[in-house]
């Protein structure tokens, strides 16, 4: 990922002025073609069917190696495309990455198209289709190795159905993995009139860039089917994935677990003990993996050990994690949250509503998650929005977020904090164990 | 996060009954900002139950046919349904309720993009989980559940509110 964007760009971008708080931190608002003249009142659904990302209700990031800053969305019954280069104020015309025939695209904060951008400038959009029952949808994969210019068509990561849920994630060594949530199991034992919780996770990986996939096995039952999976490379360049997971009957805990060496198994354990016996939360986990190994998961729960989103550390490969630490303001109905380690920083950020608008609170630890800055506010919108994402570039860590008032926006986060600029929030843990 | 190029018209409350799909006489109110306390109004003195489903929602899928015979064991409970998907999936969430006998229920289908509100209005501490109902009492007290219809907050609440 990520190289070589213009330097002066970003110094455009990093060199937005401190803010006072709760003002968003909208360094450049509907900037260009593709953000101009939607400021609408919220209340009004989206009436937009542009091959632009404001009229898309996700948009992932990819940063590619010549810089360009890439988004997968999807409008209508098609997944896009569309390349920025000056760090997502304008955007190049969409390509058609894939039309989806006769299905319904996922796309929502959970399941949604996504963007890989390998080493070798090699584009890998994926989308999951659910064609005939109402969840059991095919996963689909078109590369482009023309720089995005044009798309092969796209092609089932798995032979069948019953996928839905995929996160790709290039190793340093050249192996592109991809996890899934999978049906297949569960539906052998509804065939044998069995019962079973939940979905499957499943893992492959290519090593001709996306050509192929290898592998494709579910190497662990019973995760929960309508939360997405995070993923996160260790030091040694193997995956790790965070997953709500079903324990028992129906509690719905995290599992974080690491593939093995030899791609067989899935190795690791669950977060915590929130005795959330629910059903379909639509909330999954977000995952970070720092430079000294240490795995760092942030979560949403409601269960009735804890009610809200907490943060947890392994540094033992999952084996056990530090006790639950609670982040946001629970009067305003915290949500959402991602995690992301960048250049000696772990930073998290998540949503926030208090009935009127959206707020995106970003805080950084420079101790592996001991102790946090004071949470502030770096962007806001009164209208819909997709989850917020982090992206790094070259060592900064960035916010990517996408609403309908304001279109795309990719928000540097400040390495370091100055106290006058926060938001007192006493709801918010700001240790650690 | 849902919902695409709704017609503008939908704002002016024609909706939306999903293409192709003449068969079924479900039809799929807009429900949007404000959808919450005007059902409220309407069946204000009543007992009522608003549940909150999805086509993606499996355990939502599966307690349907349980809904079915409340309403049918319960004619004077008013039970209003919402389905929390996008319009794509109208047809989808159509033939689910045709399936498990609840046409005759009155069915609300989102219809605002900004969920988030939607959520904050039926109960400030809800982020979308499903399914998820809220039990309004003859009096206006609000209870909601999180979770199957087997939890005894919903069991209890329609024990009190009789037959």
């Amino acid at each position: 990922m990520k190289k070589a964007l213009a330097l002066v760009l970003l110094a455009g971008l990093l060199a937005a002025p401190a803010r006072a708080e709760d003002q968003p931190a909208d360094a450049n608002p509907r900037a260009g073609q593709d953000h101009g003249g939607h400021m609408g009142h919220a209340a009004a659904p989206s009436a937009c069917a542009e091959a632009k990302p404001r009229c898309a209700q996700t948009a992932e990031p990819a940063f590619a190696k010549d810089g360009r800053l890439w988004l997968a969305f999807s409008v209508g019954d098609k997944v896009y495309a569309a390349a920025s280069r000056d760090g997502g104020q304008n955007f190049d015309p969409a390509v058609v990455a894939a039309t989806a025939t006769g299905g319904v695209i996922d796309a929502n904060g959970e399941a949604r198209p996504k963007i890989v951008a390998l080493a070798d400038g090699t584009l890998l959009v994926s989308y999951t289709a659910r064609p005939e029952k109402s969840y059991n949808g095919t996963i689909s994969i078109a590369r482009s190795t023309d720089g995005g210019k044009s798309f092969s068509a796209a092609q089932p990561l798995v032979d069948g159905a019953g996928q839905r849920f995929d996160i790709f994630l290039a190793s340093p060594k050249g192996r592109l993995y991809a996890a899934w949530l999978d049906k297949r199991d569960a539906e052998d034992a509804a065939k044998a009139g069995k019962d079973f919780a939940g979905s499957g996770v499943a893992v492959g990986w290519s090593d001709d860039g996306g050509k192929t996939f290898t592998g494709k096995k579910i190497l662990l039952d019973h995760s929960c089917e309508c939360c997405r999976v995070s993923a996160a490379l260790d030091r040694d360049g193997l995956p790790v994935f965070a997953w709500r997971h079903v324990f028992g009957t129906n509690l719905r805990d995290h599992y974080v677990a690491k593939l093995s060496a030899d791609g067989g198994e899935l190795l690791g354990g669950r977060v915590s003990e929130d005795e959330w016996a629910t059903t379909c939360p639509h909330h999954g986990p977000s995952l970070a993996i720092d430079s000294a190994g240490a795995w760092h998961v942030a979560w949403f729960t409601n269960g009735k050990a804890r009610k809200g989103l907490f943060y947890a550390r392994s540094v033992d490969g999952g084996k056990s994690f530090s006790e639950p630490a609670k982040f946001g303001d629970d009067e305003r109905t915290p949500s959402h949250a991602a995690l992301l380690f960048a250049n000696g920083g772990l930073y998290r950020v998540w949503k926030e509503f208090d009935g009127t608008t959206t707020s995106i609170l970003a805080q950084v630890s420079r101790d592996a998650g001991k102790a946090w800055s004071a949470p502030r506010v770096v962007a806001s919108t009164t209208g819909a929005s997709d989850h917020p994402l982090l992206i790094e570039h070259k060592g900064a860590a960035y916010l990517s977020w996408l609403t309908h008032e304001q279109g795309y926006r990719l928000s540097p986060l400040p390495r370091e904090q100055a106290a006058a600029t926060t938001r007192a929030q006493a709801a918010v843990a700001l240790t650690g164990k | 996060m849902l919902r695409k190029y709704l017609p503008l018209a939908a704002a002016a409350g024609v909706l939306l009954a999903p293409a192709g799909e003449a068969a079924s006489a479900v039809e799929f109110k807009p429900y949007e900002r404000g959808s919450f306390a005007e059902l409220r109004k309407q069946h204000a003195g009543r007992p009522l139950v608003v549940h909150f489903w999805s086509v993606t929602c499996p355990p939502c899928l599966a307690e349907l046919p349980d809904w079915a015979k409340i309403a049918s064991e319960r004619k004077s409970l008013d039970i209003v349904f919402v389905n929390a998907d996008p319009d794509s999936d109208r047809p989808r969430a159509q033939s689910r309720i045709d399936k498990a006998g609840l046409s005759q229920l009155v069915q609300y289908g989102f219809a605002d993009d900004f969920v988030e509100r939607l959520y904050f209005e039926a109960d400030k501490n809800w982020r979308g989980e499903l399914p998820f109902t809220a039990l309004i009492g003859a009096d206006g007290s609000v209870v909601t559940v999180t979770g199957a219809m087997d939890d005894p907050l919903i069991a209890d609440w329609l024990a009190r509110v009789g037959k």
